[in-house]
């Protein structure tokens, strides 16, 4: 009996020690990691950062803890600036989405100490949205109004022409008013230029590489070219009958956004790399009214599709002023294994996405490689922090994902888009290297051309732009 | 707003239940639901919807973006939201909206072919069909089934107008043969229910494609191990096949002249109206396609009931048949369900070379099929 009554108190008492020998196991490792102050902007594709699947995953395999601030500007400068003049204890910077930092921003602060440089390595990069090098350029028509107008999709510049005074003259958007856009366009980027879209259908137009010729003849300057001046002679046509738009040279992005959502349905063309540059997340009845049309067949037969080489984009950075940089190095190098990248691009592996068994037909139209089981990208959800931060998808992953079954899904769209310009890419790899002031000159006289500020017909005066070229 | 209450599900489940002593012989409770018939007028349901949400539409169909647009100009004050998704991909999403206990939508519009809506939306009840008695007079006997098919349709085979300016073949065979070698195109089966409809109807039908083989080969088929001709022939043309994610990719290859040929759905041919170089097989030994028709249903304790009737009587075309509704449905390559609507395609489908799926078999072989096609699909 006394035994019996003894055991109960030992127990008790082992209970005891047993608790607070596990309190103090389970306090201590916790209370000794390492921990990351960790600067991430704010998405809202990401529900909670701080209890994000990929975070505890990444905690989990380093063995720190990350400190997460939400970054609520879009402005990179402007936040590196705030916390570059503050005292804030931030180790890490990550970029994404709309938060974005270019090299040429950045390198301001490498200038200025404050970004930690080790060797040649200044940011982790994030190669990870889409599929890497290739279709540069994809014109997008108004499909609603081919069909109002029993028009047929352009085969070639002479198509285009007819097409685009159509969507001018014959209210296709049937409201009554002469508010059709024919061709519009931003001078931001090369891609959102029709101009360039244009002038592949008469020699290769590369503005990407100053316009030069490819492999062999990458010393060539194809922008000196008969062929490029019969192109530029028919854009001012285009021009001087309303068929192409000053926002071409005038309107930003943003400009080329608002029209081409606009429920008023104006604008009957418009170019980008993709169509998510300027078509709203989310909107599939807008998605609906534009289709791709492949690359127009220029009068001598020439048809090309402007290549692009993809630069990986700036994933995240570590400040001079942490004091914990080896960490923060090992981290980022984390995010960059395939492991790491493919939870970042897809979720959670088995749940999220498996390797596929290659019955599937991939969004490129390839062999399938990763099946997605829940597409979570740009969408709300706690798996991954949507391509925040730095990544390395394997090009084969990149290239071998399946499709989600939306019809309006993005990367379906581009990819059929791209299927249609494949076949049209240079087979290159050599490339004039990228001339600053040369492609400055001639993307002004471009518009002097085209405008008709210049007159395009003169001998003397293409003989003067000639000339500049040699300058 | 008239919601389709829990209870009231259940009473119609019970009574339809007790009625037609459903239940199939493996034991899995298939719940009959009767045709949900609501007489009220359209300007009843309108005064209704007005104090309703947006109403959500899930469909395989972009057509059905024209058909919102009209809707709201016809009903200001009524907004729909239309999510365009892929028939394995829209039943996934409204299965777990139903297991969530929040459907996700209102209106859902599907192809029915495969047997994978009837078995996973329809005769779970997840989905109701709702059918107006003065537009239900007008439409195919068969129609209010157990589904509300507003739309008949066809797998078919095209050819590219572009290459060709009559159809260079007259037997399927002739696809097996080196020179379409990744010349023909076609939806992955096991991606795209009325491809799938197709492939594995087809394979019901062994004898057609043996005849076929002597009338093309002037000999025998020698089935070489298979007991099939179909599954001999889907081997052999596999190895021509490149296969894609959708119809969509097939007109796509067709009329960028990489492909010959390609299956897709018949309602593509309204692409050859904005210059699409695509043209249909009406005319093939033994076959071109299969029969294949969309349904319209309701979700099952929907939100925006009012909303969604209102919606789908529009779809319907009112009853007439001569509202906007329908009219984007009404194209090429579609043909009527409605008597007093005429078919949108000049040939009418019985002219057409095509087999009509079994949908129980369909569901009943899915398994056996469903590895018969993996395999292909992983060997090509």
């Amino acid at each position: 009996m006394r035994k019996r009554k003894q055991i109960p108190a030992l127990t008790g008492i082992i209970s005891i020690l047993c608790l607070f020998v596990l309190c103090l196991n389970g306090c201590t490792p916790k209370e000794s990691r390492e921990k990351l102050s960790v600067a991430i902007p704010e998405s809202a594709h990401v529900q909670d950062p701080e209890n994000n699947y990929y975070i505890k995953w990444i905690e989990e395999k380093t063995g720190f803890d990350l400190d997460i601030t939400i970054i609520r500007q879009s402005s990179g400068t402007g936040f590196l600036d705030a916390l570059f003049s503050s005292d804030a204890d931030i180790d890490i910077v990550m970029f994404g989405e709309d938060f974005t930092i270019t090299q040429d921003e950045l390198s301001d602060y490498v200038s200025s100490g404050d970004i930690y440089v080790n060797g040649d390595r200044i940011y982790y990069e994030n190669t990870g949205s889409s599929k890497g090098d290739g279709v540069g350029q994809i014109l997008w028509i108004n499909y609603n109004w081919l069909k109002a107008l029993s028009l047929s999709i352009p085969e070639n510049t002479d198509d285009l022409k007819a097409v685009l005074t159509a969507f001018k003259e014959a209210d296709p958007n049937g409201n009554g008013i002469k508010d059709e856009i024919p061709m519009t366009g931003s001078y931001e980027e090369y891609s959102l230029s029709p101009v360039e879209f244009i002038l592949n259908s008469f020699i290769y137009n590369d503005p990407y590489h100053s316009r030069f010729g490819l492999n062999e003849n990458s010393n060539d300057l194809y922008a000196a070219t008969d062929e490029f001046r019969a192109g530029i002679e028919y854009c001012h046509e285009l021009y001087e009958e309303g068929l192409l738009d000053d926002s071409i040279w005038d309107g930003n992005l943003k400009l080329l956004t608002e029209v081409c959502n606009s429920d008023r349905d104006i604008v009957g063309a418009f170019t980008t790399s993709s169509i998510s540059d300027v078509i709203y997340q989310g909107n599939p009845e807008i998605l609906a009214r534009y289709i791709h049309v492949p690359p127009a067949e220029g009068p001598d037969g020439e048809r090309n599709s402007l290549y692009i080489q993809k630069a990986p984009e700036i994933g995240a950075i570590i400040t001079e002023r942490s004091n914990k940089k080896e960490q923060a190095e090992k981290l980022l190098s984390l995010m960059l294994t395939p492991e790491a990248s493919l939870i970042a691009r897809y979720g959670e592996e088995g749940v999220d996405w498996t390797y596929s068994d290659g019955s599937d037909v991939s969004v490129y139209g390839g062999v399938s490689t990763i099946t997605t089981i829940n597409y979570i990208w740009n969408t709300s959800q706690n798996k991954h922090l949507n391509g925040i931060g730095p990544m390395n998808v394997p090009e084969e992953y990149l290239e071998g994902v399946t499709w989600n079954g939306v019809n309006s899904d993005f990367e379906y769209i581009n990819g059929r888009a791209y299927m249609g310009y494949e076949d049209y890419l240079p087979k290159v790899n050599v490339f004039h290297p990228y001339d600053d002031k040369l492609s400055e000159y001639m993307d002004t006289a471009l518009e002097e051309f085209i405008r008709g500020k210049k007159d395009i017909g003169s001998d003397k005066e293409w003989k003067r732009y000639l000339e500049g070229l040699q300058h | 707003m008239e919601k389709i209450s829990g209870r009231v599900a259940a009473l119609i489940l019970a009574i339809a239940l007790a009625l037609s002593g459903c239940g199939d012989a493996a034991g899995t409770e298939i719940k009959n639901i009767n045709v949900i018939t609501d007489n009220s007028t359209p300007k009843e349901l309108y005064e209704k919807a007005l104090k309703e949400d947006t109403l959500v539409v899930y469909t395989v169909s972009t057509r059905v973006v024209d058909t919102k647009e009209a809707f709201e100009k016809a009903y200001p004050g009524l907004f729909v939201e239309v999510r365009d998704l892929r028939s394995p991909n829209l039943i996934e999403e409204v299965e777990k909206g139903d297991g969530s206990g929040t459907p996700v939508c209102d209106v859902v519009l599907c192809n029915d072919n495969s047997g994978e809506f009837k078995s996973r939306l329809v005769d779970t009840g997840i989905v109701v069909p709702f059918l107006p008695e003065d537009i239900g007079i007008h439409m195919e006997a068969d129609t209010a089934n157990g589904m509300v098919s507003f739309l008949n349709e066809a797998e078919i085979l095209f050819y590219s107008a572009k290459e060709y300016s009559e159809c260079p073949i007259e037997n399927i065979w002739e696809l097996t043969e080196e020179k379409y070698k990744d010349r023909v195109y076609m939806p992955n089966p096991l991606r795209s229910f009325s491809t799938y409809a197709f492939c594995a109807s087809s394979l019901d039908h062994s004898a057609q494609f043996e005849d076929a083989y002597e009338a093309y080969a002037g000999e025998k088929l020698k089935l070489n191990g298979t007991e099939n001709a179909a599954e001999y022939f889907w081997k052999k043309v596999s190895e021509n096949i490149i296969f894609t994610n959708s119809s969509d990719e097939v007109t796509e290859a067709l009329n960028d002249g990489k492909a010959d040929f390609g299956w897709c759905v018949s309602s593509k041919l309204r692409l050859a109206g904005v210059g699409y170089s695509l043209a249909p097989v009406y005319k093939l030994t033994p076959f071109s396609g299969c029969r294949t028709s969309y349904a319209v249903m309701m979700t099952n304790g929907c939100k925006n009931e009012n909303s969604a009737k209102l919606f789908i009587r529009f779809l319907l075309g009112e009853k007439d048949g001569q509202g906007a509704g329908l009219k984007p449905f009404c194209t090429a390559g579609t043909w009527s369900v409605r008597g007093d609507v005429p078919d949108g395609n000049d040939v009418p489908l019985s002219d057409i070379d095509l087999i009509t799926p079994n949908q129980q078999k369909l569901i009943d072989d899915k398994e056996k099929s469903v590895a018969f096609w993996t395999d292909i699909l992983k060997g090509n």
